[in-house]
């Protein structure tokens, strides 16, 4: 994985110089401000992050997707961007996730309330339960996002299918021209497994190797400018 | 409707001082007492044209047909005003935490404070859970060991949101403050009102110690919304007779049927006392009955090695004996009903007394809860537990209306206490009974209010006046004298020399402030009191214009005079009694004790041009501009808690927790400069409220740049930050914060990945990883899930 970003991020430095260079030499085509982004979705079936349809020619909703078959318990991952182009957030109608940069897709179980109550009468179900989905944009633009199970209980999903959501934002302020490309990194990622050991309550060594995140490549498309 | 402010008390004081300019030069006059007779016979009509007037209110505050106010109490003060006190109810509940206070004036006007009214109250169907069910709820957080001290209480009511808890804290052996888990609340809410349940609990037995938890539980998820501690401690969690202190002192005692006598004052007191109504009546022999009313001293029965035995007695002498104690210290353990053990009863009752007769005499006040409730003592408390000390501690119980006095550790432990049995003691803990009346009528006296500082200097400051009050010239009882039996210091006598509190200058305790800042909310109350305290002090006693002086104040160099003990308690009285009615939300901030001192003051004819002696003192105190002040002064104040990136007090909270941040990373703290235009900050670690015995330095962690940012320690624990003007170094403010430790995979960096860490341990019976709880505890839990996702939000908000 680790190699993989390496890899990636020589591959923007390459496009980065292309695209400097390219503005320095005198051009055919005079530079255009841009209004707004493109998207190209990444090819394969592995993991990869895929344009949604309620994308607009100023955000780009993209979508975590899983290999077909895989069941998972939740991911995340660490997506670096160039500071020109902004990470957008998810305005939904509960205080809980409203306002965060990812968009829970229904897929995983989030909700599952405190099981101290569990053999004696339920205690109805909180609006506000707190939920492990969250995301932040750190120092130099870099989005953190994930969204796990709560409970060990609940059966893994099957991830070939859209798991959450991020946006990206076009900004008028940053002056970008037509045509430049915007490179995003994968810094790192990874998924809980359907094998998360045994379903007993103890904490056990196998619980302990089998509960951590597994590292995937997540695929990503082009974005540029437009 | 998050903060309904509709009528600030400022903008009630503007009214009076620019609306009815010819009383300000002639204030209400005392009255007579028969014209007063006349003004209090009306009393009960009064009442009930504050109701109709409040009803008549409902549409501007936008209540309807199901909103009522409903009085609970009232009394005439001395200018002949009926001061009644409304509950707010809706659908005939109470609405928690609303009320409205009517001031029915004899010329027949009616001025209103409105602060604590909730407006637009509206909810949707009706509560899910049953009052059983809250109930058990709350039991099973208490988790009592041994039997409830009697059955628990449980109403329902309407909670606004506003008033949810948040992260508490106490302060450990070292008296640095930690985190309490046990009293935090991390329950969101996302309507302004929603139906709870009032449990109001109370422990007193040899398993769990003596506490008076009360629960707000949701009506619909279970979730508590707030925990409060309604015992008023004096020290914070560490921990013809003689008296000892009092000498040779006359008291009234009760003979009992068998010949024996009680220490037991019939002549005090009306209405029977709560705390003694679980002994039983004992008709046979002396004829004691918890249904006498009269003050009356207990003493926890020890054995002989003075551990409590969870039994109590009343102290008796044996028949036709008359006199009581041996003027020493308390020695004879095993034996605390004895001629020794007296000792300590006898400088109880004779401090009761003059208590007692202090509000009476001075105040017209029947009895701490103006209501002629009788007052119990029970002495010589000896329970100590690694959690809790009450040896070296006194408290007052509001539900029982008795004070709690530990026997001291002293001389055993060097550093300890004297029996706690001293006249300031118990003048200040029963004052706690004057400003704490009833269970919805009280000051809030946790960390994280500055009420919890007005609580305890309202206490601190009347046991002053009720030492100067007890060396009066014998028959001139109803003026407070200003002589040297106020030292203006709490505790001398039980700390053998040395007192625990100085109000001339509180910072003498190396704890306490001396100037209010923002961020005081965040020490205990007995600390965060020391500004107050002391603007009460200059208000009586001047202040010193020599630097150096205990009595200077670089807020007021200048210095000014002070208008006497009599004076200054007659305004403080007024202004707690009539216009900071405790509604126990802890939205009493020390800016409104000044406005209301003001107000008192200009009842009381100190309010004028000539006698600026108010806001002098409160000025002096750091509590708002000295009299004729042109230039505000600056003021350095986190920025507000609504924003993403601040740092936010725990309570009145929007719906959610967001002082909370990781360990080991850099945040972003903003800071607003008011009234200067040079806004430049210097950055520090620590505050004042981080207070930390000998090492100052364990709070002060991570590294602060000059432009805020903080990269915090790699310590679970509070943490603080202090933000001072450059241009005006005497102000500062101080932001608290809790870091948790989010990095669960133990890479070095915290990200959303680390969630996975919370989801593979949550609720297994320990963490796969003790890195897995943010609390670094053995159970990961919901509080864990939403402690992350909190701290996440505020550390990286997306713009
Ligand atoms: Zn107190």
């Amino acid at each position: 994985m680790r190699k993989l970003s390496l890899l990636l991020s020589s591959l923007l430095l390459g496009w980065t110089l292309a695209c400097g260079g390219g503005s320095n030499t005198p051009s055919s085509t005079p530079l255009i401000p841009a209004k707004g982004l493109v998207y190209t979705d990444p090819t394969g079936t592995g993991w990869r992050l895929v344009k949604d349809a309620s994308s607009t020619g100023t955000r780009i909703v993209l979508n975590l997707v899983g290999p077909s078959g895989l069941k998972t318990r939740g991911a995340g991952f660490n997506l670096q961007a160039p500071t020109t182009v902004r990470f957008g957030k998810f305005v939904t109608d509960d205080r809980v996730t409203t306002g965060l940069p990812i968009l829970d897709t229904g897929v995983y179980s989030l909700l599952n309330h405190d099981p101290r109550d569990l053999g004696h009468e339920p205690i109805p179900n909180d609006p506000l339960e707190p939920r492990l989905l969250a995301g932040g944009v750190k120092k130099g633009n870099l989005l953190t996002v994930g969204i796990f199970q709560k409970d060990r209980y609940q059966s893994a999903k099957e991830s070939g299918q859209a798991l959450c959501r991020i946006a990206l934002e076009f900004d008028p302020a940053v002056g970008l021209n037509a045509g430049d490309k915007l490179g995003l990194v994968i810094t790192k990622s990874g998924y809980l497994a359907e094998d998360i050991g045994e379903l007993t309550v103890h904490p056990t060594l196998e619980k302990t190797e089998k509960g951590r995140l597994v590292p995937m490549p997540i695929a990503v498309g082009t974005l540029s400018a437009n | 409707m998050r903060r309904p402010l509709p009528h600030p008390v400022s903008a009630l004081v503007l009214a009076l001082a620019l609306g009815s300019g010819s009383l300000v030069a002639a204030p209400a006059p005392q009255l007579d007492r028969a014209t007063l007779a006349v003004h209090r016979a009306q009393q009960p009509q009064r009442i009930i044209q504050a109701q109709a007037h409040f009803a008549s209110l409902r549409a501007q505050f936008g209540l309807g047909e199901g909103d009522a106010f409903v009085a609970r109490h009232a009394f005439t003060n001395p200018e002949g005003e009926a001061i009644v006190r409304l509950e707010q109810t809706h659908d005939g509940h109470r609405v928690w935490g609303g009320q409205a206070v009517a001031h029915v004036l004899p010329e027949g006007g009616i001025r209103t404070i409105t602060t604590s009214v909730r407006t637009s109250v509206a909810l949707q169907g009706e509560p899910q859970l049953s009052g059983d069910r809250a109930l058990r709820i709350a039991l099973a957080h208490l988790a009592p060991k041994g039997p409830m001290k009697d059955a628990p209480q449980v109403e329902r009511v309407v909670f606004p949101a506003q008033f949810l808890g948040g992260l508490a804290s106490k302060l450990d052996g070292t008296g640095r403050p930690v985190l309490d888990r046990s009293m935090s609340v991390t329950a969101k809410l996302d309507a302004p009102y929603v139906w709870a349940y009032e449990v109001r609990t109370r422990l007193h037995n040899r398993e769990d110690g003596t506490k008076e938890l009360t629960y707000l539980i949701d009506g619909n998820t279970g979730k508590i919304l707030r925990i409060q501690d309604m015992v008023q401690h004096l020290e914070p969690a560490q921990g013809s007779g003689t008296g000892f202190y009092r000498g040779a002192v006359t008291l009234n005692t009760t003979l009992a049927n068998d010949g024996t006598y009680l220490l037991m004052d019939t002549t005090r007191g009306t209405r029977t006392n709560q705390f003694v109504s679980g002994y039983q009546a004992d008709p046979s022999a002396t004829g004691w009955s918890p249904d006498i009313p009269a003050l009356q001293v207990w003493f926890h029965q020890n054995d002989s090695d003075g551990n409590y035995t969870w039994m109590d007695g009343l102290f008796q002498t044996p028949v036709g004996v008359t006199t009581w104690g041996d003027g020493l210290p308390f020695t004879a353990w095993g034996q605390e009903g004895g001629i020794n053990g007296q000792t300590v009863g006898v400088d109880a009752m004779s401090a009761m007394t003059t208590t007692w007769d202090f509000y009476k005499n001075i105040f017209g006040r029947d009895g701490m809860d103006g209501q002629g409730t009788a007052v119990a003592a029970n002495v010589l408390n000896n329970f100590a537990s690694p959690s809790w000390d009450s040896r070296d501690n006194a408290s007052w119980s509001t539900w029982g209306q008795y004070i709690d006095l530990g026997a001291g550790s002293y001389p055993a432990n060097p550093k300890g206490f004297q029996s706690m049995a001293d006249l300031d003691v118990i003048a200040h803990e029963m004052t706690h009974g004057v400003t704490n009346p009833s269970q919805s009528h009280y000051w809030v006296n946790s960390a994280g209010y500055e009420e919890a500082g007005l609580n305890e200097a309202v206490s601190d400051f009347f046991a002053q006046m009720v030492k100067a009050y007890s060396t009066r010239t014998p028959g001139e009882d109803s003026v407070i004298p200003d002589t040297d039996g106020a030292d203006w210091q709490i505790g001398k006598n039980v700390g053998h020399g040395t007192p625990l509190r100085w109000l001339d200058k509180p910072s003498l305790d190396e704890r306490s402030v001396d100037g209010w800042f923002d961020g005081i909310k965040y020490m205990d109350g007995h600390f965060s009191a020391g500004p107050l305290n002391r603007a009460f002090y200059f208000l009586a006693n001047g202040a010193s214009s020599t630097p150096g002086s205990a009595s200077y104040s670089p807020y007021l160099p200048g210095g000014m005079t002070g208008i006497g003990n009599d004076a200054a308690a007659r305004i403080i009285y007024k202004a707690i009694t009539e216009f900071l009615v405790g509604d126990g939300t802890g939205t009493i901030t020390f800016q409104r004790v000044r406005e209301a001192c003001e107000q008192a003051a200009w009842y009381k004819g100190y309010y004028s041009e000539g006698t600026p002696a108010v806001r002098n003192a409160f000025a002096a105190a750091n509590i708002g501009d000295a009299h004729n002040q042109t230039t505000p002064r600056t003021q350095v104040r986190f920025a507000d808690f609504r924003h993403d990136d601040y740092i936010e007090s725990t309570h009145f909270s929007d719906y959610s927790t967001r002082q909370v941040f990781p360990k080991g990373e850099t945040v972003v703290p903003r800071i607003t400069v008011l009234n200067n235009s040079n806004t430049a900050v210097t950055w520090s670690l620590g505050g004042p409220s981080m207070f930390n015995g000998a090492d100052q330095n364990i709070s002060k962690g991570g590294v602060i740049n000059a432009d805020g940012s903080w990269t915090t320690p790699n310590v679970m624990a509070w943490h603080s930050i202090t933000a001072t003007s450059q241009a005006d170094p005497k102000q500062f403010a101080e932001g608290r914060v809790f870091l948790i430790g989010m990095d669960t995979d133990m890479d070095g960096e915290v990200d959303a990945l680390d969630m996975a860490g919370v989801s593979v341990s949550w609720y297994l019976w320990g963490a796969l990883n003790p890195a897995h709880s943010v609390f670094e505890a053995p159970l990961v839990d919901d509080d864990d899930v939403a402690f992350f996702v909190d701290a996440m939000k505020s550390t990286w908000p997306v713009k």
